[in-house]
């Protein structure tokens, strides 16, 4: 007889891994030419790969942040990496702290949440112990803030003090030369010396997941690997042909992927049985560009969009402005109440969005085929107390057009280092055996399935 | 002794120190209150006239009251003055709307600097920091040495114990000395109160704003706030929260922000 009562709860472990960037159809491509064979035998045992969406806009900070909190931008707050100070034109740079909803990890450590979103409140008082977490490397979570366990932010942080929880873990990740993310400026110099970088900062990345994955207590296991974003923005065109030069590279990175998911979950499953939570996912989707678009420059060539010379970003707006986009296709109409120099009345709202959208729709790359694939107004994409900071329109391309919110550009069209985009249709999951979904599941539903575990 | 003045002695007994170890040895000066207190202190070590050169880097975008305020003192003190300018780079028209601000503070400031260690062959500088400003300032020494890249390697320092500084200089290193370690904002202020030393206007309320932190005019924002003298300035610091350079820091974390953002394609 046993000594002690062995309870479920206890027992309860998630390993959810992230990759950012990986599309769904390139793993099944890769999976159908042999190159992922522990992603195979993943597969093989029970999980199943599904073609996933995205947030709108398809961004890590957006994604990531609506995989955390479980709830859409209207609810956490987080629509862009950038973003316009209230009644200003003057950029700023949303962080952790203006992210509004609880993240599952902070629900699960009982660290608060309470009932302040939708997912809070479908769980409030159902977590019975709290779970320790372990959260590595998932974008926008910096600044590092209070979790019950460890947390070491991923990009966009600046400072490893400062995107760090504990501070007690600076000395080991210093210690192995632990880098936020690779220089990916480099990139723009010298591509073999950026991939020579990109490996190091993974296997980096690495050591540092399997050293905490070994070393320290948890219940739930985050990690997140960004390295694959990375090589897919400049070397995606080399992803499937065979001749490029870079193509071998390419490969052997999702090789090395591979082995490391593989080895992580071989001791996953060996501590903690066939009955523990495992989860891969991406945030986005990759495809790669036929062209860049300059929204701005589009819409300033149709007389939506007046510039000055001087001042900093969205500052060279000018009186007479109609309507403005940010990264990537987010549309703001430059209202009397909301801006500076706004121009439109809240009452022409909803004729200057039917403008704007038959404008965008009107725009024709050089072999006559559009670029914009949908316009969504706010209203239909999000809900939630914070719809009022919403994008009043969001566009989303067709695969190939990239879609830029720069302000300095001589056209329309351009090309540039770049050679990957993102999508939004083929983000990856590879949920657990038993979890279904009617229709194609969406980011936002995945932290509820990892809920649903810790309470069932 | 009272408070103030053991801070002053401690100061006084670095800067007499420096100064008998390096003999290229200068000041920087960027005319905020912090090296103006220190640039007095140097005064008083070598009894009103400062044996060493005083450096001001000069982004020429500064306000017009620091330059005014620059010359009147240069004169009054019969100072050593030597202006540090990018020449090349401001003439390229770098700036804080051009490029990035973290590559403008990079070529007006940083380099700046090292052409003017570089033009006079400076073995130490002496500079106005103190350990309350910033987390990181806080591992900093009295006596720091620093390689050809201006790198700072903070975990290898060596210890400074019973007033006994290392200052062994190799080819390619100066050192940084900063004699005003241990004070505070609210140190800096009551000196600054008790020696009748003047500063530049804009810390003091002008239409319910001033300046905590004085540089450049298009990186300071200013805070609300009513002080129009020392001792209303001194009130508030007692009940203030955010910390000193939170404008400022804000700024550089943007700055690089910025930059990754770009790497990546964005703006």
């Amino acid at each position: 007889m046993p000594l002690f009562k062995k309870t479920t709860n206890r027992d309860k472990k998630a390993l959810i891994i992230g990759i950012d960037g990986v599309p769904y159809t390139l793993i099944q491509e890769y999976l159908g030419r042999g190159y992922l064979p522990n992603l195979k035998a993943i597969v093989g045992h029970g999980h199943a790969i599904h073609q996933m969406n995205a947030s709108i806009p398809d961004i890590s900070s957006v994604s990531w942040t609506t995989f955390a909190t479980g709830v859409n931008p209207a609810e956490h707050g987080i629509y862009g990496f950038t973003a316009l100070r209230p009644h200003t034109y003057s950029l700023t740079f949303p962080n952790s702290s203006d992210v509004k909803a609880p993240p599952l990890w902070n629900l699960l450590g009982k660290v608060g949440g309470g009932n302040t979103s939708t997912l809070a409140a479908r769980y409030h008082k159902k977590v019975t112990k709290p779970y320790r977490s372990i959260i590595l490397n998932i974008p926008h979570t910096y600044p590092a803030y209070p979790v019950n366990g460890i947390l070491i932010s991923g990009f966009v942080a600046i400072d490893l003090q400062k995107a760090i929880f504990p501070d007690s873990i600076y000395r080991y990740l210093k210690g192995i030369d632990y880098l936020i993310d690779v220089d990916a400026q480099k990139a723009h110099q010298d591509k073999e010396e950026f991939l020579r970088d990109l490996f190091s900062c993974f296997t980096t990345r690495q050591e540092a997941v399997k050293h905490f994955f070994r070393e320290e207590p948890w219940d739930v296991f985050v990690a997140c690997i960004t390295e694959t974003d990375r090589l897919h923005h400049f070397f995606f065109d080399a992803a499937l042909e065979e001749g490029h030069t870079y193509h071998e590279a390419f490969v052997r990175f999702y090789r090395e992927l591979d082995q490391f998911i593989g080895d992580l979950v071989t001791s996953f499953r060996k501590s903690y049985g066939e009955e523990a939570f495992l989860m891969i996912l991406s945030d986005h989707g990759f495809t790669s560009i036929k062209s860049e678009i300059y929204v701005n420059k589009f819409l300033q060539e149709a007389g939506f969009l007046k510039l000055k010379e001087d001042g900093q970003f969205y500052e060279k707006i000018e009186e007479g402005t109609k309507t403005f986009a940010m990264d990537p296709g987010r549309i703001y109409i430059n209202y009397r109440d909301s801006y500076p120099k706004g121009a439109i009345d809240r009452k022409e709202g909803d004729q200057i969005r039917e403008e704007v959208k038959e404008i965008l729709h009107s725009l024709r790359n050089p072999e006559g085929n559009p670029v914009i694939d949908r316009i969504y107004a706010r209203e239909e994409i999000y809900r939630g107390p914070l719809l009022e900071q919403a994008p009043d329109l969001v566009c989303l391309p067709n695969d190939g057009y990239d879609l830029k919110g720069k302000l300095e550009s001589e056209s329309v069209f351009g090309n540039s280092v770049f050679t990957g985009m993102h999508t939004w249709h083929d983000a990856l999951c590879i949920s657990p055996p038993g979890v279904t979904w009617d229709g194609k599941p969406s980011i936002e539903d995945l932290a509820d399935v990892i809920m649903q575990y810790f309470i069932d | 002794m009272d408070h103030l003045t053991v801070l002053e002695n401690k100061s006084i007994f670095i800067i007499r120190e420096a100064y008998n170890r390096f003999k290229n040895i200068a000041m920087l000066w960027s005319v905020g209150k912090d090296s103006t207190t220190l640039l007095w202190l140097c005064r008083k070590a070598f009894f009103g006239h400062i044996p060493f050169p005083i450096i001001h880097i000069d982004t020429s975008y500064k306000f017009p009251e620091m330059y005014r305020f620059r010359d009147e003192r240069a004169k009054e003190w019969n100072l050593d003055l030597i202006i540090g300018k990018n020449e090349e780079k401001l003439e390229e028209g770098m700036g804080p709307t051009k490029g990035s601000k973290l590559e403008c503070c990079g070529e007006l400031k940083t380099n700046a600097l090292k052409q003017i260690i570089k033009k006079y062959n400076l073995r130490a500088i002496l500079l106005g920091i103190r350990r309350d400003e910033h987390g990181i300032r806080a591992k900093e020494r009295y006596f720091s040495p620093r390689d050809a890249q201006f790198k700072w390697d903070y975990e290898n320092q060596p210890a400074e114990l019973w007033d006994q500084y290392k200052s062994t200089v190799y080819e390619e290193e100066h050192f940084r000395i900063h004699p005003l370690l241990h004070f505070t904002e609210l140190d800096i202020w009551n000196y600054v109160k008790r020696e009748k030393l003047p500063v530049v206007k804009l810390y003091f309320s002008k239409e319910g704003k001033r300046f905590r932190s004085i540089g450049c005019v298009p990186c300071c924002s200013p805070i609300d706030s009513q002080a129009k003298d020392i001792d209303e300035i001194v009130a508030e610091l007692k009940t203030i929260k955010t910390s000193e350079r939170s404008g400022r820091a804000q700024d550089k974390e943007d700055a690089y922000t910025m930059q990754k953002l770009r790497a990546l394609g964005y703006m």
